[in-house]
């Protein structure tokens, strides 16, 4: 038992060196001087290597309309989990359980067609 | 092999983290979240008697999936009801939302 | 097939929901016969419950979920019934309210669904679903209200239930783990063969049972959602919450604790428990509905301390002489009267409400002279809620009373009592606001077709069963008689 705690511990272990390393290796970085402080220019401020030029602070707040996409998605996604087992015994439960598997699906459908005529998709307020 | 007291021991640490969160917490958010903290302690529960104790190994593991999905909807509807709160509102305070008292 | 079948009386009321929004998707301008799809949805499910019975083939289903016995049939009629009751007193305040019309209907049938499968539930995994197929409906419509307090009701009633059934999870894992089953008839071998061996583990997994099941059920200390849910929700929801759910809770404890948990050594801990619960929930349900002034608040206290009632039911197990489901019996018998009874008070309140505009009880001063029927209605009920004869409340505390003292819990029917006298103070001063008081606005009210017809039928079901009440408490103990067995 101490064994297996014992890879996780290494596993531990190996996750604290790489940013614990970063950090203090950064740090230590700071007291070799190699050029001067503070020296900052366009060209240095650039996104590195690709992207887009940020604009505003990062920390704003989402509109809620995204709400509504995010609360489908996550029931949806969510009831999926019933399709695992489902998919692993699908070969044994003949085709009594594959009609019960679609008639599932089948329900799901609905309840997108459903969400779908109450205009729930639409970017409206 | 771990012993299975010791799934016991963190399920039941960290359904009493949850219950802190719910008594301490003000946010709706917060609160739920600690919710969901709870039912993933009981989930775990039953995935670790599922595995040690049950001949069949599959019950608990079926009543852990519907506790994901219930708890799935729980989110969802909580949400939504926050939302409309916080529109009529502007806050997902729980103390504020006390409009009614004895 | 057989599964479809037995399962029969929940799918008729889940495929009028189904209907019920396709119709509202598709048709919008059929609206108004919503309502009457759900009562047809509901009267076929009470015809197929009749037809098990005119079968009398009594037989489980879904390999033992799903129980459907004489203790389900009774319970599927009842939860039929009230759900009718509930769509007919919400019709007018539903076409009032104008939004949602069909999610509403559909909600409500859903989780009378729930409530079904919650009182045939024979398995933890089932009895979980169900309870959670009847409260996320519950919770929707708790908030369905425009304003902010029904908000308010619907995140307090789900945040609160959410941590229940959360504990009650856990009480259930505890129970899976000590036993390997979620079978409760097979959950109760395996403790009647292992002895007190894990006596602990099962008293923790009772004591969270019984907290979780204790916040449906609205027994103190987890009523406090109450009184805040039943004024901030709107009136037809709260008046479904305060017979349909609190039924189904304490169906599901009744079957939960006699059926898994019957076994010597762990009822008498519970009946104990229960005992001590009866007592200060009615206490502190009446001493609290004393000082309410919104009529829909003393609703919500007065529930729980009729809670309490029912709970000296679960409480008077060891009955003398081998009649162990005397008690449950009682309960049912209960239940099914204060439903009539509850429902009577709580139409009244919504047709009067709407009109004047207003839950405070010195509003309703007067009420005599503007709708002597809504009056007539509102104080019968109330006076049955009492527990004075002839009504079915006077039969149905004098039955669980009796069962009380048999099993030698004469403190508890003492205060049982006591509380009655305490109760009969708040609901006098309502009535006597109704007669006496005078109103300066003395504009009659005129009641609609269908808040009188549920009226009608519940205040006549509050007086048939107040003369008659045989039939209903022989169908109660056919109903508890299925735990007798042990």
């Amino acid at each position: 038992m101490l064994y297996e705690y014992g890879q996780i511990g290494i596993l531990l272990v190996i996750a604290l060196v790489f940013p614990v390393g970063a950090l203090v290796t950064s740090w230590a970085l700071g007291f070799v001087r190699i050029r001067p402080k503070n020296v900052s220019n366009p060209v240095k401020d650039d996104i590195y290597e690709c992207g887009l030029r940020t604009e505003g602070p990062s920390l704003v707040q989402f509109n809620f309309r995204f709400y509504y996409i995010a609360l489908l998605f996550v029931l949806f996604d969510v009831e999926l989990v019933f399709l695992f087992p489902w998919a692993l015994v699908f070969d044994k439960v003949g085709w009594a359980g594959y009609f019960e598997g679609l008639s599932f699906i089948g329900i799901l459908g609905l309840g997108i067609l459903y969400a779908w005529r109450k205009r729930a998709l639409e970017w409206r307020l | 092999m771990v012993p299975l007291e010791n799934y016991l021991v963190l399920s039941a640490i960290i359904f009493s983290l949850g219950v802190y969160g719910v008594l301490a917490r003000r946010n709706a958010v917060l609160v739920l979240m600690s919710v969901e903290l709870m039912l993933n302690a009981v989930s775990l529960n039953f995935i670790a008697f599922a595995a040690y104790l049950d001949p069949n190994k599959v019950t608990g593991a079926i009543f852990a999936v519907f506790v994901i999905t219930v708890a799935a909807a729980e989110v969802g509807l909580a949400l939504a009801i926050v939302i409309r709160l916080f529109r009529n509102r502007a806050t997902s305070n729980v103390d504020e939302a006390a409009t009614m008292k004895w | 097939m057989n599964g479809i079948d037995v399962a029969g009386p929940q799918i008729a009321v889940l495929g009028a929901a189904g209907v019920i929004l396709l119709v509202d998707a598709l048709v919008p301008q059929q609206r108004r016969l919503l309502p009457f799809i759900a009562l047809i949805g509901l009267a076929v499910s009470a015809l197929w419950t009749i037809s098990w019975v005119a079968r009398d083939d009594y037989q489980t289903a879904f390999g033992g979920t799903l129980s459907l016995d004489h203790f389900s049939v009774f319970f599927y009629f009842l939860f039929a019934g009230i759900t009718a009751m509930v769509v007919l007193a919400s019709i007018d305040w539903v076409n009032r309210e104008g939004r949602g019309q069909g999610e509403y209907y559909a909600l409500v049938l859903t989780a009378c669904s729930g409530l079904m499968f919650l009182s045939a539930g024979r398995d933890l995994i089932t009895i979980f679903i169900a309870l959670e197929l009847s409260s996320i409906p519950q919770y929707v419509l708790a908030g369905w209200g425009k304003d902010v307090r029904s908000s308010e009701a619907g995140l307090k009633y789900l945040l609160l239930g959410a941590i229940a059934s959360s504990l009650l999870l856990y009480g259930m894992a505890l129970l899976y783990g000590v036993t390997g089953t979620t079978m409760l008839a097979e959950i109760g071998e395996t403790i009647a063969w292992s002895g007190d061996a894990n006596r602990s583990v099962l008293v923790v997994a009772m004591t969270l049972l019984i907290a979780g099941f204790g916040f449906k059920m609205a027994v103190v200390p987890f009523q406090m959602w109450v009184p805040d849910v039943y004024q901030g929700a709107p009136t037809p929801v709260a008046a479904y919450l305060s017979v349909g759910s609190k039924a189904a809770a304490f169906a599901v404890v009744t079957r939960i604790f006699f059926e898994a948990l019957g076994a010597r050594f762990l009822s008498d801990d519970w009946s104990n428990v229960f005992a001590v619960l009866a007592a200060v929930t009615m206490t502190v349900g009446n001493v609290m509905a004393i000082v309410q002034t919104d009529i829909k608040r003393m609703l919500g206290y007065s529930s729980i301390a009729q809670a309490g009632n029912f709970l000296v039911g679960l409480a008077a197990i060891s009955v003398a002489g081998g009649e162990f489901t005397l008690g449950a019996s009682g309960v049912l018998f209960f239940l099914a009267a204060y439903a009539f009874t509850n429902l009577g008070v709580f139409v009244a309140v919504i047709a009067i409400s709407q009109k004047i505009g207003s839950d405070q009880i010195r509003d309703y001063a007067g009420m005599w002279k503007r709708s002597p029927f809504l009056s007539l209605g509102l104080a019968f009920c109330l006076v049955s809620l009492t527990g004075i004869p002839p009504t079915a409340g006077f039969w149905a505390k004098l039955y669980i009373f009796n069962a009380g003292i048999r099993a030698d819990l004469t403190w508890l029917v003492v205060v049982g009592v006591l509380n009655s006298l305490v109760s009969a103070y708040y609901y006098w001063g309502v009535i006597r606001q109704l007669f006496t008081g005078a109103s300066e606005d003395s504009t009659a009210i005129r009641t609609s077709p269908s808040i009188g017809l549920s009226l009608g039928v519940a205040a006549a079901g509050v007086f048939v069963f107040g003369i008659l009440p045989m039939p209903l408490i022989s169908a109660a103990r056919d109903a508890a008689a299925i735990f007798a067995q042990h």
